[in-house]
């Protein structure tokens, strides 16, 4: 791998780690509303001698408080606070009055953790299915194609509502999630298996799989030995390329307002929040989600170009 | 008397967005009117929605109307009328010369004809209602050219109300389609500008469906202004129908568009920063009739089992509902959630409603201590940990649903949720798309708690009827289980004031129902959001009336001034 | 040619199946387009009842299904029920306004994209070439989404376009879009061609450069190019929902939202069911330019 790659999959690892220590490094509670600061812009940092200050207005000019690091309060433990009345919003707050970096990182979580899990499910099936298309070839095939083009063309913003209703009420924003993504990740079996039902039809064709044939192997055998392990490789980077696109999936479900996730911090709220005229003139700070989303597909796409693609043969967006 | 002058007073200013020493000579011009939806139809007789309401009541008049500035009923396309003694007939008489925008002459038969469509069964008009009150009908019967008699089954104070609310249709145009049972079909939003006749003062110009449409000074127009001079001033009112708000804000910014109603907060304060709009007054015009509200699910009607059996227990008890509406910091409401451009209720009638609405409710400000207290009556405890609990020791928890559809619905759900977290109670919001949200509380009544909207057509508290009755189809906190005792007396006082015929009754009737449901606490009532609208500075004549589009009730007499540079002063209230 | 047929079938097959799935994953959704209005205290039900009656949303599921196809096979897609008005009126214009941004979009990437790329291809490691994939790479790192809020933003601070309704805004973000696979096709199909054997014979015989490129490079590439215009369609239509929505092009994207939103289920099927045939005709198309263009495919079959 090469630096590119390392690169990115180091801030890969960075940017999952912090959404796995959201609670340590968040000064404060996602949903905790800080009413008296509604539309904050981010808090001024400045070093006074070796301290980090943060400087808040106030009444009559500025007050300055202390960072304080690694203190304990009584929801665990936190890399850095600020004595009250102070505050430090690292990236402003939103119409709530809620920290818009604490939501952020809390956010990552369930918009990455449901990314990946659609794209695995999608990956998973489409494996399958296109492996049962491109060997076994004839009927099956057709069928598979044929059915994969439908699932393409279908409305699947119906299925997610009714799929939405059938939930209970009372399920947490992390299930009802997962359980849209799943079938976002259930209907998008397609694409990996056009790809891989490529490959099982070309790979097929092969010498040492004839020869393997003509020896007396099973089908299994030479799915298993022959076909699936230069397939892994295709499956794998389409998951990597799948990955963003569903976690853009859900960014784009709650922009189109259907919904699926307020008042819980995910990117997908938030950006909401952040596209519309008033917010994007008077709070830009309310679009660090869309710079986060930005670093993390540049992530992505990095970690596959590092891999042994000639450049300029990648699978299509979308 | 002086609480309703200033009720009235509050409920909608007298707006003159010019200089008032300007140049005020009326000259006819075109006014450019931004919204979002676009009527369906120009047939009153199907008007369901927002947009087909107001174009209708530009292209149709009544034989009646409010006066937006004095604020009394006075006579339209009538003359006159009388009461009888008994109060069961009115016999009304029109005006002489009344013509329809097609130059044919407006008489009796026509106005017969109307009261006859509107009430027929078949039709199933919206307005239908006014006209059949406890299933009885009005019969109307002309007397002579000019004359017709309504006879009421009964004598109520609403009779006027008809006179109102009934436009007059053109016999020559609709008689036909009418007997022959499609009278619903015609005059769609494909019809020809020149199929369409009213008398109303402006009629169709262009249809440009899904675009804009015009509407054209209708020069048969009855009205006369205070100067003499034929009604309307202005020559023409363009809508112009744009996708979404932020881009009629687009457009408001960029001069295409004069003048656009219905604001959202948020917008509202885009445009107030935009100082550079000079051409540009955004107005506040105080609250409206709309008041959003949480909805306690008290169906008794639906057979709930387990957890939802329990839950129901909980909301089931009104002091469990008081104390909630005593945690609820209506404040951070109307400041968070609409930028202060809301204003906080605590019963579902507005100020706006004027003398309906009770001044002598009270309005407590949010108090942990006085909540606990009745909670503790109630008989609920708190546990080590600080959470709530009932008298089984089953934590207190519930969701709180809100549409998507608006995010000022979810943002108060969040806002309550973190206030109702003070009395220990684990309140969770869910978020669900609007018509998901009303199906699962209309019918399959299968939620807690629910914040909701509703906005009643007009300040009379006959726009409550279908709320307030437990028979109601919006009764929504027990859609159509048994009624509580409770229900069962504002079922009986809200079947007076609709009978009564002394207004003072009627509104000392209703008040006594906004008592009971303060105690009772059905619904907790959260905010009206205000009437925002941003229009073109040298616009006179504008006056809000609540219940209709804040800026074109008045939209026969509206009219630019001059507008000298430099004359910056603007009276506005 | 009765190759041409049998895919021709199988798109039919396609849109029928999808036209009776999305009809029955419309029922699926909780609420229809009354829901409010039976719940609204100024309508009365007597109304709701009779406008249940006006659009036959009376009669059970199966019923409605076979009118429909039955009206859809005679050409009449019905009648709106938000809008009220004939869904072939309401959505022929709208279509054609997305029709329009698409193309606008495309040609926009085209218009960049291929010169770029045929640039990068000829000199490639200069510095044209590195700063091109540098900036393509990371426009194809940014989502959909993000792009066109870009653009708004952008439209929103410096003005230089109309903020909203503006095709030129509309068009700029969709061409942003769509220029990146263009660029990447555009050249790994010209570097493909560049190495094939026909291209060193034609240098070999002497030819200048650019006959050897309009000559012999550019048609080899012409392929793979047009397979592009197959393969980008599908996936231009959900961006340009987007950029519709967000810049606010009144195109098919903000009609079919809204109509989801409110049940209007004649405009979503025959949204649905117009896309589907779109895609269905354009592979179609795809397939007779292909075959047209290479006359290996002609000869070996596809």
């Amino acid at each position: 791998m090469n630096r590119r790659g390392k690169l990115a999959l180091g801030v890969l690892s960075a940017i999952h780690a912090a959404a796995g220590f959201a609670g340590f490094l968040a000064p404060y509670e996602p949903s905790t509303q800080h009413r008296e600061h509604a539309l904050a812009a981010p808090t001024r940092i400045v070093l006074r001698g070796l301290t980090v200050t943060a400087v808040l207005p106030a009444p009559g000019g500025t007050s300055e408080f202390p960072v304080r690091w690694l203190r304990r309060t009584e929801d665990g433990w936190h890399l850095f606070t600020v004595d009250e009345p102070g505050k430090i919003f690292l990236l402003g707050t939103d119409s709530l009055g809620r920290d818009q970096w604490s939501r952020l990182l809390h956010g990552a979580r369930i918009s990455l953790f449901s990314g990946v899990l659609a794209a695995l499910l999608a990956g998973l099936i489409g494996t399958v299915l296109g492996l049962l298309a491109g060997y076994y070839s004839g009927w099956c095939d057709r069928v598979v194609t044929q059915v994969g083009d439908i699932f393409l063309a279908l409305p699947w913003l119906y299925l997610l509502l009714g799929a939405r209703a059938a939930l209970p009420l009372d399920a947490s924003p992390l299930v009802v999630l997962s359980g849209l993504l799943a079938v976002m990740g259930i209907a998008g079996w397609p694409r990996p298996a056009r790809l891989v039902r490529g490959m099982a039809l070309s790979l097929r064709e092969r010498h040492y799989v004839m020869a393997a044939r003509g020896f007396g192997a099973g089908h299994t055998y030479i799915l298993t030995r022959h076909i699936l392990p230069p397939v892994w490789p295709a499956v794998a980077e389409f998951v990597c390329l799948a990955i963003p696109q569903f976690v853009m999936a859900e960014v784009t479900l709650s922009f189109l307002g259907l919904g699926l996730s307020e008042p819980a911090a995910s990117w997908g709220t938030m950006l909401a929040a952040f596209a519309r005229l008033d917010a994007m003139t008077g709070a830009p700070w309310l679009a660090a989600p869309a710079a986060a989303l930005a670093l993390v597909s540049l992530c992505y796409r990095g970690l596959l170009s590092s891999g042994t693609r000639r450049g300029g043969g990648e699978p299509e967006r979308g | 008397m002086g609480e309703i002058l200033k009720a009235f007073i509050a409920a909608g200013a007298l707006l003159s967005l010019a200089p008032p020493a300007a140049a005020r000579e009326p000259r006819g011009a075109k006014l450019v009117v931004g919204q979002r939806g676009e009527p369906r139809s120009f047939n009153p007789v199907v008007e369901i929605d927002e947009p087909t309401r107001i174009v209708n009541s530009l292209l149709h008049s009544t034989l009646a109307r409010t006066d937006p500035v004095s604020r009394r009923l006075e006579p339209a396309l009538a003359e006159s009328w009388k009461k009888s003694g008994d109060g069961r007939r009115i016999l009304v008489r029109l005006k002489p010369g009344l013509r329809f925008s097609d130059g044919r002459p407006l008489t009796a038969a026509d106005v017969a004809f109307s009261f006859e469509v509107f009430q027929d069964e078949k039709i199933a008009a919206p307005q239908r209602e006014v006209l059949v009150l406890n299933g009885k009908s009005v019969s109307v019967r002309m007397l002579d050219d000019r004359s017709v008699a309504l006879d009421l089954a009964f004598p109520t104070a609403l009779g006027e109300r008809m006179l109102e609310a009934i436009p007059i249709l053109p016999r020559h145009r609709l008689e036909e389609p009418f007997r022959q049972g499609r009278l619903r079909q015609v005059w769609g939003n494909n019809a020809s500008p020149s199929e369409v006749a009213g008398a109303g003062p402006f009629q169709i110009g262009r249809i440009e469906p899904g675009r804009r449409l015009a509407l054209m000074r209708n020069p048969n127009y009855w009205r006369r202004g205070k100067d003499g001079r034929a009604l309307p001033y202005l020559d023409e009112i363009e809508f112009v129908f744009a996708p979404s708000e932020d881009s009629l804000v687009a457009r408001l910014l960029g001069g295409e568009i004069d003048l656009v109603a219905g604001l959202g907060s948020g917008s509202f304060a885009s445009l107030k920063k935009a100082g550079n709009a000079q051409h540009l007054s955004p107005l506040d015009l105080g609250p409206s009739l709309d008041y959003t509200f949480l909805l306690f699910n008290l169906n008794r009607s639906s057979p709930a089992a387990g957890q939802l059996k329990r839950r129901l227990e909980w909301f089931s008890d009104a002091r469990f509902r008081r104390a909630l509406s005593l945690t609820v910091d209506r404040e951070a409401i109307v400041r968070l959630v609409y930028r202060g451009h809301a204003t906080a209720l605590w019963g579902h009638v507005t100020p706006a409603r004027g003398p309906w609405f009770d001044p002598s409710l009270p309005r407590p400000a949010p108090s942990l201590t006085k909540a606990r207290r009745l909670l503790r009556d109630a008989g609920y405890g708190w546990d080590g940990g600080g959470n709530l609990v009932d008298r089984s020791g089953a934590p207190v928890e519930f969701t709180i649903a809100a549409s998507s559809s608006n995010p000022a619905y979810t943002q108060t759900a969040a806002i309550l949720q973190e206030d109702f977290k003070k009395l220990g109670i684990g309140a969770r919001t869910v978020s669900l798309e609007f018509r998901s949200l009303l199906d699962r509380v209309t019918v399959k009544k299968d939620y807690d708690l629910a914040v909701m909207a509703l906005r009643p057509g007009e300040p009379d508290p006959a726009a409550d009827m279908n709320v307030l009755l437990s028979s109601g189809k919006a009764h929504l906190w027990n859609l159509g289980g048994p009624p509580h005792d409770w229900e069962i007396e504002v079922d009986d006082l809200m079947r007076r004031q609709l009978t009564a015929t002394d207004g003072r009754k009627r509104v000392e009737l209703f008040h006594k129902v906004q008592q009971i449901l303060a105690s009772q606490a059905p619904i907790v009532s959260l905010a009206s959001p205000n009437v925002l609208i941003a229009g073109p500075r040298g616009l006179a004549g504008v006056v809000a009336i609540a219940g209709g589009h804040p800026a074109l009730s008045n939209a026969d007499s509206l009219y630019w001034v001059r507008n000298d540079a430099g004359a910056s002063d603007r009276s506005e209230r | 040619m009765r190759f041409l047929l049998t895919r021709a079938l199988r798109g039919a097959g396609l849109v029928a199946a999808v036209a009776v799935l999305g009809f029955l994953m419309m029922e699926a959704a909780p609420g229809d387009f009354l829901t409010d209005l039976r719940s609204s205290p100024g309508i009365p039900t007597a109304t709701v009842e009779q406008m249940q009656r006006d659009s036959s949303l009376d009669r059970p599921v199966w019923s409605r299904l076979v009118s429909w196809i039955r009206s859809l096979l005679s050409g009449d897609l019905g009648v709106s029920l938000i809008w009220h008005r004939p869904v072939a009126d309401l959505v022929w214009p709208r279509a054609c306004n997305t029709a329009l941004l698409s193309l606008t979009g495309l040609s926009g990437a085209w218009l960049v994209g291929v010169p770029l790329a045929a640039l990068s291809a000829a000199r490639s490691g200069s510095w044209v070439s590195r700063a091109a994939s540098l900036l393509v790479s990371a426009l194809v790192a940014l989502p959909d989404l993000l792009v066109a809020l870009l653009v708004l933003l952008t439209a929103v601070s410096t003005r230089w376009i109309p903020v909203s309704g503006s095709l030129a805004g509309a068009g700029f973000a969709l061409a942003l879009i769509a220029l990146p696979a263009v660029y990447r096709h555009t050249y790994s199909s010209m570097r493909m061609a560049m190495g094939e054997p026909f291209v060193e014979s034609a240098r070999a015989h002497g030819l200048p450069p650019v006959r050897v490129w309009t000559g012999h490079i550019l048609p080899a590439a012409a392929g793979p190019l047009i397979s592009l215009l197959g393969l980008s369609f599908s996936s231009l239509l959900s961006a340009s929902l987007l950029v519709e929505v967000v810049l606010g092009w009144p195109g098919l994207g903000p009609l079919l939202l809204e109509a989801v939103a409110a049940r209007d289920q004649h405009v979503v099927l025959a949204g649905v069911v117009l896309s589907a045939g779109l895609l269905a005709a354009a592979s179609l198309l795809i397939d007779l330019l292909l075959v047209l263009c290479d006359p290996r495919i002609r000869r070996d079959g596809l």
